[in-house]
């Protein structure tokens, strides 16, 4: 049996340029798979060369069993896909364009408007269904795109950077839909430059820079091997030198602010309220404590050697 | 330049320096349109095209039809009516980067300057004038190459790149007015029909001698058949001071109307970002 | 999720769907009907101003009636068809910088739609520029000595020269997909408009424009589509016109379905 996205050898080159310089992938049934880059990575690339809207120059890539190239018609017919920006026709109404969407994959018009009832409820859209799209907000627009996306019922769905612009409500709103959809068993592929969307969804993660894949896996087996959870503790100035001999027992000492001592805990965060005791017993007051577990963008920044910029979901969304 | 906007900020700069300002947005204007051919080149190839067009395609008109007494050959009788159609195009292009100043920011970042506030306007026009000019040098040279004469000679040439220079004030009057009001580039490029035919219920193409009925009385009412006229007797018939004084004067005329509502603009504007 | 359930498309699965790109397109139209004046406006504007200032022409000595409005109102409405090109290839330049294509673009059926689907917008939209560009015409005192069946093939000339007009416009924005390729969709159909019988005879043109106007396959077409303006309706002038039109159209469509395979490079 084989996965519902395979990728061998992937190469796209545009004139000189190469955007995609040999990636390998495979996606398994029912996950949700986090693809993370900076801009300009080629995160794009692949995903438009794997929903057959770009040629790759090289490699094998098969989609729901089925060759993008020789055999793009069959993928068209099992992917859904929501695209960057939800570019959707601001002149027409939501239940038109899922109506027209459905037309595009040769439904019936009696079944399009069943399954667009269903879906637009699922979304939230149904009071808004007769509105031209352009009267929509972003997050309206994006859960139009994702009802639109799944109009076909495919059985894996491409979900390019979804929450890009959205306020903090409507991201958790489209990331609890992701999630119902992947328990009803579609493969979901998610690219985001926002590390905590990776974190929070996908059960598998890779990251790409430079047109290669840098970086493979479970995102907390990542984030566990690229480093040890950072403990710091605040106390009382003239109990630093005490403070530093108690927790030397549970790791490295890392840098912190001048009334802390902070340790890169070797044994996981399981051993925090052994420090604490440690610390309790040799009679040093703790004013205050911090954990903080290895970031994605640790991961990255292992990788690479850089960070991810603008990777954190900034505080203040698009208007909703 | 009759121009005179003294806002509250538009203190403690002499005239000398305002002009010097105006020469400079007047040079940027200039710069900006010789680097976007896309915005020169059709006002440029559009009239060419159509005079060529005619010349061949209705050239036997200056044989059988009436108004065309003395005519050699259409062309001749089309420069007039290629610079001015030039000319207007070349006009509503300057009045749109007005406007996409505004769009922009960039009009902002003037007034947020200690820059006088009669040279942005001056600056303007100052550049739509000097490109009047080339373009109707461009039309006198060419069309020269393919025969057409000017009669009245060097004047006359002098005349016409006079004429183009009123009248790129004119319509970069009408047009820096628009742009000033409602600050959209699409709004005066809409305007671009409306020059059509303005132009076209004209005698610029055919004579009002050789049209009939309503259509004839509306283009001998229409100032560009006056402007036109006047202009056309130096290229055709020679050199007659009263006529193309005819010409000038109504243009002239226009083109104080024109900056009058472009400075009311301009006031309008100032005193909303104030 | 289950499987998709739809199966492989047929032969003709991709009717429904042109019919759907079809009416998409128009509900611009209807959504914005503003956005209909200047492709109504502009034949009308050519024709009341072509009317008016080259009345006299007809004093030349080949053209075959004496009625300028019945001379200019075919050239009007081929000229109105030729231009409705100009709406779907700006949609088109559109959708594709929006990313609305891509959608299209992932549709599993045949390509055949988002070519005859626009096509058939474009024909809709010609037809209400022919029929407001006739009424106009009719109302200045036009005559159409060839009755119905003149009317027949002027009518059957709009349709094809809007077919025609819009496989070349979207043959160019597949190629070239952005806002450049708006003055050159713009000035070649301008261009072939003009050098042709549209406004003069072959007879009467003295210059470098009638070696053009003699190759022009427009000015059979509007030959055809003039033809009962200004006489009867004869079969030596309506086959050049038919053969025009559907060479064209061979070779338009051929640009346009090669074009859009140049979409996902």
């Amino acid at each position: 049996m084989s996965h519902p996205i395979e990728v061998e050898g992937l190469v796209r080159r545009f004139g000189d340029i190469v955007a995609v310089a040999g990636v390998d992938l495979v996606v398994k049934q029912g996950e949700i798979f986090g693809f993370l880059g900076p801009n300009g990575a080629g995160k794009t690339t692949v995903v438009r060369m794997l929903t057959t809207l770009l040629r790759p120059s090289a490699g094998v890539a098969r989609v729901a069993g089925h060759d993008v190239v020789s055999a793009a018609g069959a993928v068209r017919r099992s992917i859904g896909v929501a695209l960057q920006d939800a570019a959707i026709d601001p002149l027409m109404t939501g239940r038109e364009l899922v109506r027209l969407q459905a037309v595009l994959h040769g439904i019936s018009r009696t079944e399009a408007d069943r399954r667009g009832d269903v879906l637009l409820e699922r979304v939230g859209l149904s009071l808004a269904s007769q509105r031209r799209v352009g009267t929509y907000s972003g997050g309206m627009r994006r859960r139009l795109d994702l009802a639109l996306a799944l109009v076909h019922e495919p059985s894996v769905l491409f979900l390019d950077e979804p929450t890009t612009g959205l306020d903090p409500t409507s991201r958790r709103a489209l990331w609890d839909e992701v999630r119902r959809l992947n328990h009803e068993g579609t493969t979901v592929f998610l690219t985001t430059q926002y590390l905590e969307e990776a974190d929070v969804l996908a059960g598998r993660i890779a990251i790409i820079d430079d047109g290669r894949i840098v970086r493979e896996g479970d995102p907390k087996v990542l984030k566990e091997a690229v480093g040890d959870y950072r403990l710091q503790v605040t106390v009382a100035p003239h109990q630093l030198p005490v403070a530093r001999q108690a927790l030397a027992a549970f790791g490295e000492p890392r840098p912190s602010h001048e009334t802390a001592v902070a340790i890169g805990l070797r044994a996981g965060p399981a051993t925090v309220s052994a420090a604490l005791r440690a610390l309790e017993d040799a009679g040093v007051p703790v004013e205050q404590v911090e954990l903080d577990a290895p970031s994605l963008d640790d991961v990255f920044a292992e990788a690479t050697g850089r960070r991810l910029e603008g990777a954190s979901i900034p505080d203040e969304g698009g208007p909703e | 330049m009759a121009v005179v906007v003294v806002g509250e900020r538009d203190v403690g700069f002499g005239a000398r320096v305002a002009l010097e300002q105006g020469r400079a947005l007047g040079l940027r204007s200039i710069r900006g349109t010789l680097r976007q051919p896309q915005v020169w080149l059709p006002g440029l190839l559009f009239p060419i095209f159509i005079a060529a067009v005619n010349t061949s395609a209705m050239g036997r008109a200056v044989e059988f039809l009436p108004g065309f007494d003395g005519v050699d050959s259409l062309l001749d009788f089309l420069l007039v009516a290629s610079i001015t159609q030039s000319v207007l195009f070349g006009g509503l292009a300057a009045g749109s980067d007005t406007a996409t100043d505004i769009q922009t920011g960039f009009f902002d970042r003037l007034l947020a300057s200690p820059v006088s506030r009669t040279s942005i306007l001056v600056g303007r026009l100052m550049g739509a004038s000097v490109t009047g000019a080339l373009q109707a040098m461009v039309f006198i040279v060419l069309y020269g190459a393919f025969g057409a004469r000017v009669a009245a000679g060097v004047p006359g040439g002098l005349l016409l790149i006079a004429y183009a220079m009123v009248l790129a004030l004119v319509i970069g009057g009408f047009a820096a007015m628009l742009a000033l009001r409602t600050g959209s580039a699409e709004a005066v490029q809409n305007m671009f029909p409306l020059t059509f035919i303005v132009l076209f219920v004209s005698s610029a193409f055919f004579p009002t001698e050789s049209m009939e009925g309503a259509y004839r009385s509306i283009a001998s009412y229409n100032p560009v058949t006056w402007m036109v006229d006047g202009m056309r007797y130096q290229v055709i018939v020679g050199l007659d001071w009263s006529r193309a004084a005819g010409s000038l004067l109504v243009a002239a005329g226009l083109a104080a109307l024109a900056i009058f509502g472009a400075n009311m603009a301009l006031r309008a504007r100032l005193r909303r970002a104030t | 999720m289950t499987a998709p359930a739809i199966p492989a498309p047929s032969a003709f699965s991709w009717v429904p769907l042109a019919l759907a790109l079809g009416h998409r397109s128009l509900l611009g139209i209807l959504r914005i009907p503003a956005a209909m004046v200047p492709l109504v406006a502009m034949p009308i504007f050519f024709l009341v101003a072509f009317s008016g200032s080259f009345s006299s022409l007809l004093a030349l000595p080949s053209f075959p009636t004496d009625n300028v409005v019945s001379w200019f109102a075919p050239f009007a409405i081929i000229q109105g068809s030729a231009f409705a090109g100009f709406g779907i290839g700006f949609a088109t330049v559109r959708d594709i910088e929006t990313g609305f294509y891509d959608r299209l673009l992932l549709s599993p059926g045949s390509r055949v739609a988002l070519l005859v689907g626009p096509a058939l917008a474009t024909v809709v939209r010609a037809m209400v520029t022919a029929t407001a560009v006739l009424t106009v015409a009719l109302v200045m005192g036009a005559r159409i000595p060839g009755g119905a069946l003149g009317l027949l093939v002027l009518f059957l000339a709009a349709m094809g020269t809007a077919v025609i007009s819009a496989g070349w416009a979207l043959g160019l924005v597949f190629r070239m997909p952005n806002q450049r390729s708006g003055p050159i969709l713009q000035l070649v159909i301008f261009v072939c408009t003009f050098l042709s019988t549209g406004t003069v005879p072959l007879a009467d043109q003295i210059g470098w424009t009638e070696p053009f106007a003699r190759l022009n396959p427009l000015s059979d077409v509007l030959a055809l589509a003039r033809q009962g303006f200004v006489g009867e309706v004869t079969w030596a002038v309506t086959w050049p016109g038919l053969v025009a039109l559907g060479g064209a159209l061979v070779v338009l469509w051929v640009w346009a379905a090669t074009g859009i395979r140049k979409l996902t490079p």
